[in-house]
């Protein structure tokens, strides 16, 4: 970000922003979801809710009382907040221009359901008291209630071109989610997840895939042309490449896997085609454990 | 195959070496792979490498080249414009001569005759050839047959497609004229097979080779019919032809319509057929045309004017002051008598006979000798008809102009002063005109004049006994004599024509007998002597179709006097002259025979139905190519991949489909049947159509009256048959009585017994009250024929104070259709019933006057009438309905007056 944006690039960020607030609620609306079936570290510690109140022993500190409370009974009462161990969570999305594709019967783009699911988790993370910083060059953590339109803000800056995320000085001990369609190579995947691994942040890959590219639903002669790239590739007849076409895909799903599990990492698919919620609590979840 | 493809031929034939290019387009489809389809995919770094398998279904399979191959090969002969029928190449060369009759005989078939003329010109148009005219009538305009100049074919389309056959003759010596100077080529001749002239065919042959097209059915000319005594004598010219022909002669009045038909037959080879028109004077007096049915031409239309139709009768009496003095004028019982069927007229001798005259009748008028004898004498011996009648004029001075002598004096028969009862008449003799007449017994002669014994002997007569009495007392005394003069008649009647001497013309023996002598009379003479040059201007022509119209402006008049003129474009047939003195032109008069034309040697002949219509197949192949490749597109898209998106529109289209029809169906929910559902009002079924009908339009009316004016709402009427349907659905039942109305079956009578016990409300019509008293006879009788078994209670008539004349609006009367008679209601008031009489009887018919057409119009007049009575019969109605659905509800309006009076105090 040098000097004056360029018009286009103004417009298309303004274009981007008044995407924004309807993405926020969608995010939030499917955050609320989730959050109601999971708390949080359910153990007393430095934190801003409260968790129980507890009778004074000797030993804590008298600033410790809860006058209030105590006032209603004989004995002291000591106020416990639930402890909040606040974390940094890196989330980076694909914003690949394969990840703006959707096939004809979908009406939303991978690039749409990968920012949602984003910044759904987020806010459930934001709530939870973590902190949460996009994979990016120049961001930095955001935290609290209003954090997720910071990090809505700080999507659109994220470069669309780079399909992994750039190696940028992460703090250690953070945790990663990665989102996308992963079909770049799988060399490149286990790159770039090793260059995280050996900063010893834990992750978790979510692969969000386009019904059209799990089930391949063409027939006839078809030519395939790439999205951003010049490559194309006639078939005369796609129903025959059906099942060695899944079988790719399988393996390149199986390769992410080992990468992930070589790195102590978490892997999970998502279609676009089904809902989110899903997806972000199976995200949460294995993040909860993470971060415990 | 040659029976199929004889016949076809190419306007563009080269384009057919297209065909040798569909192997080369085999090849290239063979080799060529459809189009793939293009798809943007992400994941295509994932199927590289993949297209190892199954190529070869890239190729188009064999049958869609098939397709392909067959769909291409139709478009290109289908652009080599492909015609059927084309007919044979016309002869020689050169531009090609059409020659086409138009006149009244090419009126029948002359749709054909201009399909012919097209097909000709479509020949000349395929080989490239010019075409001129010829149309052998002369025009409207009267010159003479012209030809057209040689130009192009598509310039005499419209040259042909503005001809039409004239209500004249062709002229074929001027077409011979006209045919000098053509350019030799060959000749299409349309004939009507008329006129057998040499020189014509001869110019024609002298152009080219000659092609005749002429109709099977020859032409029928009808010339005006003759006139005799009761019939008229139709007569049909046409050509021989190998096979008996039957042509209907329709009679038409001036309005067109038939008022008779007969079937003229024309035997094999015969070129006439005669026919005998057999109507009464009367409809014969309205005849103002023949018409050859089916024919549609000017020549098979025989127009009538007087000549035909009237039978002028002079009437003369001896002393005019007196003559037309009602019931005792002695003409005035002529006259009334012959008003109907002849023409009348009256005036002084020499006015009568300056006109045609059929029939003069003299009452009481004596003959004077000198030139009214000899003029009524000459008019005789023309074949005039003189009736006379005696009187005391004639017995005291009998004049010469008689049938027989008589003997001076009356005969007085009966009286005070003789013994003898007067006579009345004798059967008629069968030799007598009057034969068959009934003689009435009633009629009695007092006074008559009498015979000479003398003269009344059987005169010997052209070889036979011609008998002098026509008719005779009953003591044989001759009433009537007659005698022949000339090819006249003078008929005597020994009476009075008033009823002076006798009762014969109060009767309607009178009227027959009148009228049995006109119509023996002879028809007048076809030609008016005393016409003088007056121009008759044209009034109404006919076409060349027969068709009556407004005379063309080359019409001109013709004199009254001019005798027999021929028809022409100067005179076309048709009406001429003022209303008073209608001439009329026939295309037939004076024709004896139709002349056969032989075919033109060494011609080739040809029929009109032969003459089949070329078919340009082109559109049909072209439509069909196009077809079958829209068909390849549809095939070949799924094969593309892109079938889906079509057949999920398809399928949104069929769901549309399927969901609109059950919108339109569901806007027209089914008609409630359940009676207990609704209220609506019933009639009895009577078996009686039109009864039937009127009722339920009755009611339906009613019930439409009702749901507008009141709260109440009434299904559409229905209709019952107590003893088999539930009566007890409806609150008010009609009862329109028959006078042939079936005894009801014991079940019937329990239900409608039922029925009234329980509440319900009959209204019983016989329709035949008041100012329609014997509309419908018997009914009444019908009614206590058939209600025996009903409980009906003891009646009162209906007044103001009933409640049924309050219940909604405020009645003192209760019309329907018919007003003034009494309508009957229960006399007491029955408790168990709330005081509702079970049943109202009258005589209104108010179903008619209630009933309404599908255009919501009123169909039966009420009598005496007036939009008043309609409304009171609605309101009655209305009044009706809300007694059956209320009961005695309002029966406290009887009341309100004393309750308000109380209140008050």
């Amino acid at each position: 970000m040098s000097g004056v944006p360029h018009p286009s690039q103004a417009l298309s960020a303004k274009a981007l922003g008044a995407r924004l607030p309807p993405l926020l609620v969608a995010a939030e609306r499917v955050a609320n979801t989730v959050f109601q079936g999971v708390h949080g570290r359910r153990r007393v510690g430095q934190g801003d809710s409260f968790w129980q109140f507890r009778p004074f022993v000797a030993g804590d500190a008298p600033g410790a009382i809860d006058w209030r409370q105590s006032a209603r009974a004989d004995r002291l009462f000591v106020r416990q907040t639930e402890w909040e161990a606040a974390q940094t969570v890196c989330v980076w999305r694909d914003g690949s221009a394969s990840m703006q594709w959707h096939s004809k019967s979908m009406a939303i783009s991978k690039r749409e359901r990968s920012e949602l699911l984003l910044l759904a988790l987020s806010s459930l993370l934001l709530r939870g008291g973590e902190r949460v910083r996009l994979i990016c060059p120049g961001t930095t953590a955001v935290s609290g209630g209003r954090g997720v339109e910071a990090l809505a803000g700080q999507l659109m800056s994220v470069p669309d071109d780079i399909a992994l995320p750039p190696d940028v000085a992460l703090p250690r001990h953070a945790v990663a989610v990665l989102i996308g369609d992963m079909l770049s190579p799988l060399e490149e995947i286990a790159l770039a997840v090793e260059r995280l691994a050996s900063r010893r942040i834990r992750g978790q890959i979510l692969q969000v895939l386009d019904p059209a590219e799990i089930g391949l639903p063409y027939s006839g002669r078809v030519r395939f042309e790439g999205v951003g790239e010049a490559r194309h590739l006639l078939v005369p007849r796609v129903e025959g490449v059906r099942d060695a076409y899944a079988e790719r895909l399988q393996a390149q799903q199986d390769g992410i896997a080992a990468i992930c599990a070589a790195a102590g990492w978490g892997f999970a698919t998502h279609r676009t085609d089904h809902p989110p919620e899903t997806a972000l609590l199976g995200l949460y979840t294995a993040l909860a454990v993470k971060l415990r | 195959m040659s029976g199929l493809f004889g016949n076809l031929s190419f306007g563009s034939p080269w384009v057919l070496f297209a065909l040798a290019g569909l192997p080369v387009l085999w090849w290239l489809l063979r080799v060529t792979p459809p189009a793939p389809r293009r798809e943007v995919f992400p994941a295509i770094g994932l199927l590289f490498g993949l297209n190892a398998r199954s190529e070869t279904a890239a190729r188009t399979p064999l049958w869609l080249l098939a397709l392909r191959m067959l769909a291409a090969a139709l478009v290109i002969v289908a652009l080599a414009r492909p015609v059927f029928n084309a007919g044979g190449e016309l002869a020689g060369s050169g531009p090609l001569l059409l020659v086409i009759d138009d006149g009244w005989a090419a009126a029948p078939a002359w749709t054909a005759r201009m399909a012919a003329a097209q097909s000709a010109l479509d020949r000349a148009e395929h080989s490239g050839r010019s075409v001129s005219m010829l149309s052998t009538a002369p025009p409207e305009d009267g010159s003479a047959p012209v030809r057209t100049g040689v130009m192009p074919v598509a310039d005499l389309r419209t040259r042909l497609a503005a001809l039409h056959p004239k209500p004249w003759g062709t002229d074929r010596a001027a077409a011979t004229a006209a045919l000098q100077g053509v350019p030799a080529g060959p000749v299409v001749y349309v004939g009507d097979g008329l006129g057998d002239d040499a020189a014509f065919a001869k110019a024609l042959a002298g152009v080219g080779a000659v092609e005749e097209l002429r109709d099977v059915v020859p032409p029928v000319l009808l010339p005006p019919p003759e006139s005799a005594s009761d019939r008229l004598v139709v007569k049909v010219l046409t050509l021989p032809v190998r096979v008996e022909r039957v042509l209907p002669v329709l009679a038409q009045s001036g309005d067109g319509r038939t008022l008779a038909r007969i079937d003229v037959e024309v035997p094999a080879d015969a070129d006439r057929g005669t026919g005998a028109l057999i109507v009464p004077a009367e409809i014969r007096n309205q005849l103002a045309r023949l018409v050859v049915q089916g024919v549609g031409s000017a020549g098979s239309v025989a127009l009538l004017d007087e000549r035909w139709r009237r039978r002028p009768v002079g009437l003369l009496a001896g002393e005019s002051v007196s003559a037309d003095i009602p019931l005792t004028g002695p003409l005035y019982y002529l006259s009334r008598a012959l008003q109907p069927f002849v023409e009348l007229r009256e005036g002084d001798l020499s006015a009568l006979l300056s006109r045609e005259l059929s029939v003069l009748i003299l009452a009481d008028h004596v003959v004077t000798d000198g030139p009214e004898r000899a003029q009524l004498e000459a008019w005789v011996q023309k074949g005039g008809t003189l009736i006379r009648f005696a009187g005391p004029a004639t017995a005291e001075h009998p004049d010469t102009l008689l049938p027989v002598k008589l003997l001076g004096g009356d005969r007085q028969l009966g009286g005070a002063m003789s013994w003898t009862q007067p006579p009345g008449l004798a059967a008629f003799d069968t030799t007598s005109p009057f034969a068959g007449l009934v003689v009435p017994d009633e009629i009695r002669i007092t006074r008559q004049v009498l015979a000479d014994p003398e003269s009344l002997r059987p005169t010997v007569q052209n070889g036979a006994a011609a008998d002098l009495v026509w008719a005779r007392l009953a003591d044989g005394t001759p009433l009537v004599t007659a005698a022949p003069r000339g090819a006249g008649r003078i008929v005597l009647f020994h009476v009075t024509a008033n009823a002076d001497w006798s009762d014969l013309p109060l009767s309607g023996l009178f009227v027959e007998m009148l009228r049995r002598l006109v119509a023996q009379a002879l028809g007048v003479a076809s030609n008016d002597a005393g016409a003088d040059a007056t121009p008759l201007a044209p009034v109404e022509t006919l076409d060349g179709f027969g068709t009556a119209g407004t005379p063309p402006s080359a019409a001109v008049a013709i004199a009254a006097n001019a005798g027999r003129v021929a028809a022409s474009p100067r005179h076309p047939p048709g009406v001429y002259g003022p209303e008073t003195n209608r001439h009329v032109l026939n295309l037939g008069d004076g024709a004896t025979v139709l002349t056969a034309a032989p075919f033109i040697a060494g011609a080739s002949e040809g029929a009109l139905a032969a003459n089949v219509k070329p078919k340009p197949v082109a559109a049909v192949l072209m439509a069909i190519g196009l077809a079958l490749l829209a068909l390849d597109l549809l095939i070949s898209l799924p094969l593309r991949g892109l079938g889906r998106g079509i057949g999920r529109n398809a399928a949104a289209v069929a769901l549309m489909v399927a969901f609109v029809g059950p919108v339109h169906a569901a806007t027209n929910p089914p008609e409630e049947t359940n009676p207990a559902l609704v209220t609506r009002l019933a009639y009895l079924v009577t078996g009686d159509s039109h009864v039937d009908e009127v009722s339920l339009a009755g009611l339906v009316g009613l019930s439409d009256y009702v749901n507008r004016r009141t709260n109440a709402a009434l299904a559409a009427p229905a209709g019952v048959q107590p003893g088999q349907d539930d009566l007890s659905f409806y609150p008010l039942l009609y009862w329109p009585v028959t006078a042939d109305a079936a005894t009801l079956s014991g079940a019937a009578i329990q239900a409608l017994n039922d029925y009234m016990s329980h509440g319900g409300i009959i209204l019983i019509d016989t329709r035949d009250g008041g100012t329609g008293e014997g509309m419908v006879e018997g009914s009444r009788k019908a009614l206590a024929r058939i209600g025996g078994g009903l409980n009906v209670p003891a009646l009162t008539p209906l007044t103001s104070a009933h409640v049924l004349a309050r219940s909604f609006y405020l009645l003192q009367e209760f019309p329907g259709r018919y007003t003034g008679d009494t309508v009957w209601v229960q006399s007491f008031e029955d408790r168990n019933n709330d005081s509702v009489s079970p049943v109202v009887v009258g005589a209104h018919d108010w179903a008619a006057a209630w009933a309404v057409d599908a255009q919501g119009r009123n169909p039966y007049a009420t009598l005496p009438g007036g939009a008043r009575q309609r409304v009171l019969a609605y309101r009655f109605g209305v009044n009706l309905v809300m007694y059956s659905l209320t009961g005695n509800y309002k029966g406290d309006q009887v009341h309100v007056p004393a309750l308000l009076e109380r209140l008050g105090q």
